[in-house]
């Protein structure tokens, strides 16, 4: 039960917002909860949803790469409901669970496989929150080695949107109710 | 939201409904995650007001001079 009791998906009849809605159900991010929430706020719907999902399944860096790092920043949010969310996309791209930990938490380990760019846009993530000050010139100077600069702009705002929405979500005690995560598996 | 987000619980959402409606809380808490993120990342970019409080169009040297090193809401004295 969160904060704020979502709406009934036959309240929400706005085209757009039920159209984003599908799309977000067919990714499995987000399943129809944070619209159904949002929604209560019709003017900041639709734009919100359209964010979220732009930011993510759309743009010029990999998907699954994306995908890790937006569940990383969901852990670090501790927040339950993003966590527990999986895109069906990257997971049809071949990205499991066990290589979203590695991800999320072995990232450096060469042994791991990541490449420098990978690395790099883990980092970006991992420390935006934790540690922003680090994300200095010379962090940018090494981004820039890997990544063009759109590429950065669009990273760094899929970080800071997800993080945000991740950070609502969890103030309103919410629980993904679809995960796809097998049980005994991190969240 | 920021800096305790465990405080921001059943109660803390009763005080709220006591001045806000729903659709004021939920714009309310998407505005907060959305500055939350961005003011973060837009700070890790080293960017300045193009504008002087005087309204004066300045360099971003100068900007940085005039507004400091940190945005004042990650200075110490403002967490006190």
């Amino acid at each position: 039960m969160t904060h704020i009791a979502p709406l009934p998906r036959e309240a929400i009849t706005d085209p757009e917002l039920r159209a984003l809605m599908a799309e977000g159900e067919a990714l499995g991010v987000p399943d129809d909860l944070f619209p159904r929430i949002i929604a209560r706020a019709p003017e900041q719907a639709a734009p919100l949803m359209r964010a979220l999902l732009m930011s993510h399944a759309r743009g010029n860096v990999d998907h699954t790469l994306k995908e890790i790092m937006r569940i990383l920043l969901a852990r670090f949010a501790k927040d339950k409901y993003f966590a527990g969310l999986r895109s069906t996309k990257a997971r049809d791209m071949g990205l499991t669970e066990m290589r979203i930990d590695e991800g999320c938490f072995k990232y450096e380990d060469d042994s791991k496989g990541f490449s420098e760019a990978e690395k790099c846009a883990l980092r970006y993530a991992d420390l935006m929150f934790l540690d922003a000050s680090q994300l200095d010139k010379t962090f940018y100077d090494e981004m820039k080695k890997h990544w063009s600069e759109a590429q950065i702009m669009e990273l760094g705002a899929f970080i800071a949107f997800h993080y945000g929405m991740q950070m609502f979500m969890r103030s309103l005690g919410a629980v993904s109710r679809t995960t796809s995560i097998p049980a005994g598996e991190p969240i | 939201m920021s800096v305790n987000p465990d405080a921001v619980d059943a109660g803390f959402f009763d005080q709220l409904r006591k001045h806000y409606s729903e659709e004021e809380i939920v714009e309310l808490g998407a505005f907060i995650g959305f500055n939350l993120g961005y003011h973060t990342f837009f700070g890790s970019l080293k960017f300045y007001p193009l504008f002087s409080p005087d309204g004066r169009l300045v360099s971003q040297a100068e900007s940085e001079r005039l507004y400091g090193a940190a945005p004042t809401s990650l200075r110490p004295e403002a967490a006190k």
